[in-house]
C-alpha cells in the first residue's frame, strides 16, 4: 500500500465551489478545537460571533464597513499574484492612499462635494500607485525580488504615516488646539469630502452601504472586464503562467510588471482613500495599522483564488468576523480568536487546494495479475 | 562622553540584534533548504508568549525556570513552524501565502493573542528573567568588554550557535545535503538525499530558533508580556538574512547593525537629543531594499549566495 | 560474451508496469542484463526507456513487477535505495548541484560505511576524485564548480559520482546527446573499460550507429514494451529500426529545394556578438545569411552558443555587437516584438515553457503572437475560431480550442507551434532543436512541414544538434563551436567525421 499523489488531469466544476467550502467549516471545527481545549464553549462563541457580524441591529452594516478595505486590498493582491507578481504591499500602499487622499480632502475643501470626492479617489490611487511603483521599478529594471522589497516598505510606509501624525507638525496634523498637540490626530476632513452611505433596509436590524464599497464593486468589475476581454489581460494571463511564452511573444514585459504593479497599489490606494472619506474623516494612523488590512487582503485573494467576484464575496465573509470580533472584544470573549480562524481558514484553503489540483490515491502494489492482489510483490 | 554614548549604543545594539539574530538563524536554516518562512514574525511571537507563560507558571530556581522557558519557547515555535512546513513541503502550498497565513494565525491579533488574554500573562512582570553577567570579569575589558561582555546569557548563547550553524553548514556532511536541497533538490533526490526531511527537519528547528528569538524580548529585552510586543522584528530578521547574503557570521553583524538603529532613539531620547525615531526604525528596511537592490543588480543570483531552489516545492517529475 | 549460464544475471526486471494519469509507460516489461556487458537499451522517444531507468533507480516505484540484482529480489522505495544496492543513473538532465564543486557533488549523500563521518573532509574527496579521473580517462579538476565546467565536463562528473560509490550497475541516459563524435568514442572507450570491469552498463539511446558501436547485447523497447533482447552483431542498423518503429521504413529522404542563383538574401546576420546567461561571451562575431527557400543548418554540440544564436536573431537576447537585417532591413534587437513584425518566426528549443504557456489554452496559444492585431479588446470568437482551424489544418489530435498546452504530446504541440508561426506568414523561420524528443513519426511531420516551408520560398535558419537531421534536410550547414562559426560545410559531400572535427573545434584537414 502506498499514497500516490497525482496531477489532475481535468479539474472537475463541483471541486471549485466544494474546496473553499470544506475549507471553511474544517476551520471552524478546528477553531471550535482550540475553544474547547482552552475551555471555551464553541457553540456558544460561534453564536455570538454570527450575531454579532450578520444579524444584530446595524451588525450588516458594520461588517460592510469591515469587509470595505478588504474588499480593495483582496483585489489589489488579486490584480497581481495573477500575474506571479507578489504585491505583499497592499497595506503599505493602502497607507499612502489615505495620505494622499486626506492631502486632497484637506487642501481642496472648499470644491463641491462630488467633485472634492473624486479627487480625493483619484488622489488615493495615485498615492497607492507610486507607492507600490518603487517595488514596481525595481522588479522591472533591476530584477530584485517584489516580495521583500514591497515587505519592507510596508514599514517604511507606517513609520512615515507615523512621522506625520506623531512626531512632525505636518499638514495633516491637528495643531489648532491645545489638547491637539498632548494628543497628536490628524486634522478632521470638511463636511464635503465625507463620503456618502446609503441606508437600505431601514427596519430591524437596518442596512448602510458607503460609497466605499459601491467603489470596490465597481473595481472588481472593472478589473474582471480588463483581464478577461482586453488584450492588456491576455498579455498578464500569458505573464502569469509562463515568463519566458511572454517574452517569446513579444509582450513587454518590464512595461507590464510596471502596470499591474501600479494598478495593484491604486486599487490599494483607493481603498485607503475610503478610510478616509467613509469611516475616519481624517487621516489616523492607529485605526489603519491596527486592523492589517493588506496581509487579509492576501488571505482573501488567496481564498477567492484571484476571482474579483470571489474577492468581494469573501471579504464579506471576513469583514464580518473581523467587525464581530472587535464587537465582542472584552473579558469574556477570547480575543485573538479572529486571527487564529483566518489563519485556519487559510490554512485549510491551501491544504485543500492540492485536492483540487492533485489526486491522492491509495494505491494498492500487485503481482504481475492486477486483479489478484498479492501480499509480497517480489514472491 | 562621545566615547560613552557610543559604547552604550553598541551596547544596546547587541542587546536588541540578538532576538533578531536567534530569528535570523532559524530563517537562514529553513532558507538554506529552500524553504521561505514568512511565518517568523508569528512564531515569535508565539515563543515569547509561551515563554513568558512558562516563567509566570513554573516553579522553582531562576536557572531551572529561565532553562525550561528557552525549552518551552524554542518548542512552541517548532511546532508552528511544522504547520508551515507540512503545507509547504508535503502539500506543496505557496509558501508566500502559507507563511502569510503563519503570521495571521500566530501573530498580534491571532493565537499570541489569544493565548497571552487567556493565560492571563498581560501587564504582569516577569518573575524571572535574563540578567547581564560577565564572564571572566571580561567586562572590564575597554571599550569591548562593556560592549559585548555585559550582556544576559542568551547573548553568548547565541555567538554558540552562530559558530555551531556557520560550521554545520561548511564543514558536516547533513550541512552539504541541506545546501543541496537547497540549491538543487532534483539533484539532492537522485544522489538518495531525503528532500521532504530535510526541509522538515530545518524548517523545524528554523522555528525553534524564531521561538527563542521571541523569547528574548519577553524574557530579556522587556521582561513582560503585551500583545504584538516583537513589532516587527520577525520582518527584520527575514530582511537580515537577505541582508547577510545567507551566512551565519554575517547574520550576527546584521543583527547588531539593525538592533542599534532600534536602539539608538531611545539612547539619544534618554540624552536628552530628540529625533524622530521613525528615522532610524526605517533604515533597517530601507537598508535591505538597497542591499537587495545592489545585488540583484552587480551580481548573478549565484554570488549572492540565495539558495537557488528558494521558494519553489519540489515535485519528482512525472511524465 | 562474459555471460556464464550458472550465474544470475546482474539486473534482472521482471513485469514491469508503470502507469501514469491517461499513460502506460512501461507495460510488463521483462529486462536482463549480465555483469561485464554494455547493454543497449533502445526505443523510440516515448518507448518508455526513461520510466523504465527511473524504475531501475527508484525514483518511480513501479505498479507491478519484480526487480533482481545479481538473482537476489530487491524493492526500491526510494534513489537512496538503488544507489546502496550499486545503482547509478546518468540522466539526460544532469543531477548537479551548479554551485557545488566536483568532489562536493561526488560525495553529496554518500553514507557507506566508513565514508560516513559527519564532518567532510574535502581535501581527502578530491584525492580520490582525482585518482578515479586518471584510472578512467575522466579529466576533471575536482575543485572546479559545476557551473564552470562544459556539459560534456559534467557528464564526465556524473560517471565519477558512481565510480565513487562502486556503481556495479551504471545506466546512462542518452548519454552522447552532449557530445561530440570524438568526445563520444571516448566516452564509449570509458564505459568499455568500467564493463571490463565486471560492472552492468545500460546505455539507453535512441541512435542505431551508437548501439552498434558501443554495445554487446540490444534490447528494443517500443509502445512501454520490450520487443526483443539480442546480441548486437546479429543485428543491423535497418532491422533494429523496424523493431523500434514496428514497421518497416520508408525512406524519408526526400529531395531538397534546390536554389537558383537570384534567391534573394532574406535573412542576414553580420558580426553577432551576445553574452550568454551567466555574463560570459556566448557568440563572437557570427556571421551568416539565409536565402529564400534554403535550409541553413547550424550544428555544434550544446552549449556552442547554439540557443545565444537562436534568442538574439529572435530579439529574446540583445546582442552586445553586431547586425541583423531581413530583406535589407535592419532590425533593432533586443525586442522579440520588433523581431515579430519584421516577420522572423521562432520555433524554440523549449516548446513547452517558452513555446507555449503550458496552462492557457489551445486557443490562447494559437493567439499568443495575433492577438495584438484588433485594437485593445479580444475578440474570443475569432480566436476560437482560429484555433480550431489550425488543429484541423495541421492534424493537432485529440485536442480542441479548450485543450490546455500541457496536455498535449510532444509531437502535436510542436505542430500547433508550427501552425501558429507559420500563420503569420513569415519571411524567416528560426527553428532550434525542431524535433527533439519527437517520435519518429512526428519527426517525419515536422520535417516536411519545414521542406514544405522552405519550398514555398521561406528562409530556414535550422540549429540542431541532431547530425542525422542536419544531413537530411539542409542546403548548406556551418558549425558553431564556441560561439564562433568553425566553418561551412556542403551537405552533399561532407562526412559525419568531418562535421563532428569542426564540432570539436579542430579545423578541416
Amino acid at each position: 500500500m502506498s499514497v500516490r499523489i497525482e496531477r489532475r488531469l481535468e479539474q472537475p466544476r463541483w471541486l471549485a465551489v466544494a474546496v473553499p467550502t470544506g475549507s471553511i467549516v474544517l476551520a471552524l471545527l478546528l477553531t471550535g478545537a482550540v475553544l474547547l481545549v482552552t475551555g471555551h464553549n464553541p457553540v456558544h462563541a460561534y453564536h455570538r460571533l454570527f450575531d454579532a457580524a450578520f444579524v444584530g441591529k446595524d451588525a450588516l452594516t458594520q461588517t460592510i464597513v469591515s469587509a470595505t478595505p478588504l474588499a480593495f486590498t483582496g483585489l489589489a493582491a488579486a490584480a497581481a499574484f495573477r500575474m506571479n507578481i507578489f504585491n505583499i504591499g497592499a497595506e503599505g500602499q493602502l497607507y499612502f492612499g489615505a495620505i494622499f487622499a486626506a492631502a486632497a480632502g484637506l487642501y481642496l475643501h472648499s470644491w463641491p462635494s462630488a467633485l472634492l470626492i473624486a479627487a480625493m479617489i483619484v488622489a488615493g490611487a495615485v498615492g497607492g500607485a507610486a507607492w507600490a511603483a518603487i517595488p514596481g521599478v525595481l522588479r522591472a529594471f533591476c530584477r530584485t525580488n517584489e516580495i521583500i522589497t514591497s515587505l519592507m516598505l510596508n514599514y517604511v510606509a507606517a513609520l512615515i504615516l507615523n512621522y506625520l501624525i506623531f512626531d512632525s507638525l505636518s499638514y495633516w496634523r491637528d495643531t489648532s488646539t491645545p489638547e491637539a498637540k498632548v494628543f497628536p490626530q490628524g486634522k478632521m476632513l470638511s463636511d464635503a469630502a465625507t463620503w456618502p452611505a446609503w441606508g437600505i433596509v431601514h427596519s430591524g436590524p437596518g442596512l448602510v452601504i458607503p460609497l466605499g464599497f459601491g467603489v470596490a464593486v465597481l473595481v472588481a468589475v472593472g478589473l474582471w472586464a480588463l483581464y478577461s476581454r482586453t488584450r492588456f489581460g491576455f498579455e498578464v494571463q500569458v505573464l502569469g503562467d509562463s515568463w519566458r511564452a511572454a517574452r517569446y511573444a513579444g509582450i513587454r514585459t518590464r512595461r507590464k510588471i510596471l502596470a499591474v504593479m501600479c494598478l495593484s497599489g491604486a486599487i490599494a490606494g483607493i481603498g485607503g482613500a475610503s478610510q478616509d472619506g467613509d469611516f475616519r474623516h481624517l487621516l489616523d494612523p492607529r485605526g489603519l495599522q491596527q486592523a492589517g488590512y493588506g496581509y487579509a487582503g492576501i488571505v482573501i485573494a488567496a481564498l477567492a483564488r484571484y476571482n474579483p467576484f470571489a474577492v468581494v464575496l469573501i471579504s464579506l465573509l471576513l469583514g464580518g468576523l473581523q467587525n464581530a470580533g472587535y464587537a465582542l472584544q472584552g473579558a469574556d470573549f477570547p480575543s485573538g480568536l479572529v486571527g487564529v480562524m483566518e489563519g485556519l481558514i487559510l490554512f485549510c484553503a491551501l491544504g485543500c487546494e492540492l485536492l483540487r489540483r492533485y489526486r491522492v490515491r491509495v494505491v494498492r502494489r500487485t503481482g504481475r495479475e492486477p486483479t489478484v492482489p498479492a501480499t509480497e510483490p517480489t514472491a | 562622553m562621545n566615547n560613552g554614548i557610543v559604547v552604550v549604543v553598541a551596547a544596546s545594539g547587541v542587546l536588541y540584534g540578538t532576538p533578531l539574530l536567534f530569528a535570523a538563524l532559524g530563517e537562514l536554516l529553513a532558507e538554506r533548504s529552500g524553504v521561505l518562512n514568512l511565518g517568523v514574525e508569528g512564531i515569535m511571537l508565539i515563543g515569547a508568549v509561551m515563554g513568558f507563560w512558562t516563567v509566570q507558571r513554573v516553579h522553582g530556581n531562576s536557572a531551572v525556570v529561565l532553562t525550561a522557558a528557552i525549552f518551552v519557547a524554542a518548542f512552541a515555535g517548532a511546532a508552528i513552524a511544522l504547520i508551515h512546513a507540512f503545507l509547504v513541503v508535503t502539500l506543496r502550498a505557496n509558501q508566500i501565502v502559507s507563511g502569510l497565513a503563519v503570521t495571521i494565525f500566530a501573530g498580534a491579533a491571532g493565537l499570541s493573542s489569544y493565548l497571552g488574554n487567556d493565560l492571563n500573562l498581560a501587564d504582569k512582570p516577569a518573575r524571572h528573567a535574563f540578567d547581564n553577567i560577565s564572564p571572566f570579569g571580561l567586562q572590564k575589558l575597554p571599550v569591548v568588554g562593556p560592549i559585548l561582555f555585559g550582556q544576559p546569557l542568551l547573548v553568548y548563547i547565541s555567538w554558540v550557535w552562530v559558530i555551531l550553524i556557520a560550521l554545520y553548514l561548511s564543514r558536516t556532511r547533513p550541512g552539504l545535503n541541506v545546501r543541496a536541497v537547497g540549491e538543487s533538490p532534483a539533484a539532492a533526490d537522485a544522489m538518495g538525499i531525503n528532500v521532504a526531511g530535510y526541509r522538515y527537519a530545518h524548517t523545524i528547528v528554523g522555528g525553534a530558533f524564531a521561538g527563542v528569538g521571541g523569547a528574548c524580548f519577553s524574557l530579556m529585552i522587556t521582561p513582560q508580556w503585551v500583545d504584538g510586543l516583537t513589532q516587527g522584528a520577525g520582518w527584520i530578521a527575514i530582511a537580515l538574512v537577505i541582508f547577510a547574503f545567507w551566512r551565519p557570521e554575517l547574520c550576527l553583524v546584521g543583527a547588531y547593525f539593525f538592533g542599534a538603529f532600534s536602539a539608538l532613539p531611545f539612547t539619544l531620547q534618554a540624552r536628552g537629543v530628540t529625533v524622530a525615531p521613525e528615522l532610524f526604525q526605517a533604515l533597517p528596511y530601507v537598508a535591505t531594499v538597497v542591499v537587495l537592490v545592489i545585488v540583484s543588480m552587480g551580481w548573478t543570483k549565484r554570488g549572492l549566495g540565495a539558495p537557488a531552489a528558494l521558494g519553489t516545492p519540489y515535485v519528482r517529475e512525472e511524465t | 560474451m562474459p555471460e556464464h549460464e550458472s550465474r544470475p544475471p546482474a539486473v534482472r526486471l521482471r513485469g514491469i508496469t508503470k502507469r501514469f494519469p491517461g499513460v502506460v509507460a512501461n507495460d510488463g516489461v521483462d529486462f536482463e542484463a549480465a555483469a561485464g556487458e554494455v547493454h543497449a537499451l533502445l526505443g523510440e522517444n516515448g518507448a518508455g526507456k526513461t520510466t523504465l531507468s527511473n524504475v531501475m533507480t527508484g525514483l518511480y516505484r513501479p505498479d507491478e513487477g519484480s526487480i533482481e540484482l545479481d538473482g537476489r529480489p530487491v524493492e526500491f522505495r526510494s534513489p537512496r535505495d538503488a544507489l546502496d544496492a550499486g545503482v547509478s543513473m546518468v540522466h539526460q538532465h544532469f543531477r548537479l548541484v551548479g554551485a557545488f564543486t566536483v568532489a562536493e557533488n561526488v560525495v553529496l549523500g554518500d553514507h557507506r560505511g566508513e565514508a560516513r563521518t559527519f564532518r567532510l573532509h574535502p581535501r581527502r574527496i578530491e584525492r580520490r576524485v582525482a585518482e578515479l579521473g586518471d584510472q578512467y580517462s575522466l579529466a576533471v579538476d575536482p575543485r572546479a564548480k559545476i557551473w564552470q565546467l562544459s556539459l560534456g565536463e559534467q557528464q564526465r562528473v556524473e560517471i565519477l559520482k558512481a565510480l565513487y560509490r562502486e556503481s556495479r550497475v551504471l545506466i546512462l541516459d542518452e548519454p552522447t546527446a552532449v557530445l561530440t563524435p570524438q568526445e563520444a568514442e571516448t566516452l564509449f572507450v570509458t564505459l568499455r573499460s568500467m564493463a571490463d570491469d565486471g560492472r552492468t552498463i545500460i546505455f539507453i539511446s535512441h541512435k542505431l550507429n551508437e548501439v552498434k558501436a558501443v554495445a554487446d547485447r540490444v534490447t528494443v523497447l517500443r509502445g512501454g514494451r520490450s520487443v526483443v533482447t539480442e546480441p548486437t552483431a546479429d543485428a543491423t542498423p535497418q532491422s533494429l529500426a523496424e523493431l523500434m518503429v514496428g514497421r518497416e521504413l520508408a525512406s524519408t529522404m526526400r529531395e531538397r529545394v534546390e536554389l537558383t542563383a537570384e534567391d534573394e538574401t532574406v535573412l542576414e546576420v553580420d558580426d553577432l556578438w551576445a553574452d550568454g546567461d551567466r555574463g560570459e561571451t556566448a557568440l563572437r562575431g557570427v556571421s551568416l545569411e539565409v536565402r529564400a527557400g534554403e535550409i541553413l543548418a547550424v550544428a555544434g554540440v550544446a552549449g556552442n552558443g547554439q540557443r545565444e544564436l537562436a534568442e538574439t536573431i529572435t530579439g529574446l537576447r540583445p546582442a552586445t555587437r553586431g547586425r541583423i537585417s531581413v530583406r535589407g532591413k535592419r532590425l533593432a534587437g533586443g525586442d522579440p516584438r520588433r523581431a515579430i513584425r519584421a516577420g522572423i518566426a521562432h520555433v524554440p528549443e523549449d516548446r513547452l515553457g517558452t513555446g507555449v504557456a503550458p496552462s492557457l489554452t489551445n486557443a490562447s496559444n494559437t493567439a499568443l503572437k495575433a492577438y495584438r492585431r484588433h485594437g485593445p479588446f479580444l475578440r474570443r470568437r475569432l480566436i476560437r475560431r482560429r484555433a480550431d482551424e489550425l488543429i484541423h489544418r495541421f492534424d493537432v489530435r485529440g485536442a480542441t480550442h479548450a485543450t490546455p498546452a500541457r496536455q498535449l504530446s510532444g509531437g502535436n504541440l510542436q505542430k500547433v507551434v508550427l501552425g501558429r508561426e507559420f500563420s503569420a506568414q513569415p519571411s524567416v523561420l528560426v527553428a532550434a532543436s525542431p524535433t527533439r524528443g519527437l517520435d519518429v513519426a512526428a519527426i517525419a511531420t515536422v520535417h516536411g512541414h519545414l521542406r514544405d516551408a522552405a519550398a514555398g520560398g521561406m528562409a530556414i535558419l535550422l540549429i540542431s544538434e541532431d547530425l542525422d537531421e542536419i544531413l537530411a534536410l539542409a542546403n548548406r550547414i556551418v558549425v558553431l563551436y564556441e560561439g564562433e562559426l568553425a566553418g561551412e560545410v556542403d551537405p552533399h559531400g561532407a562526412t559525419v567525421n568531418e562535421i563532428g572535427l569542426l564540432m570539436a573545434g579542430g579545423s578541416r584537414a
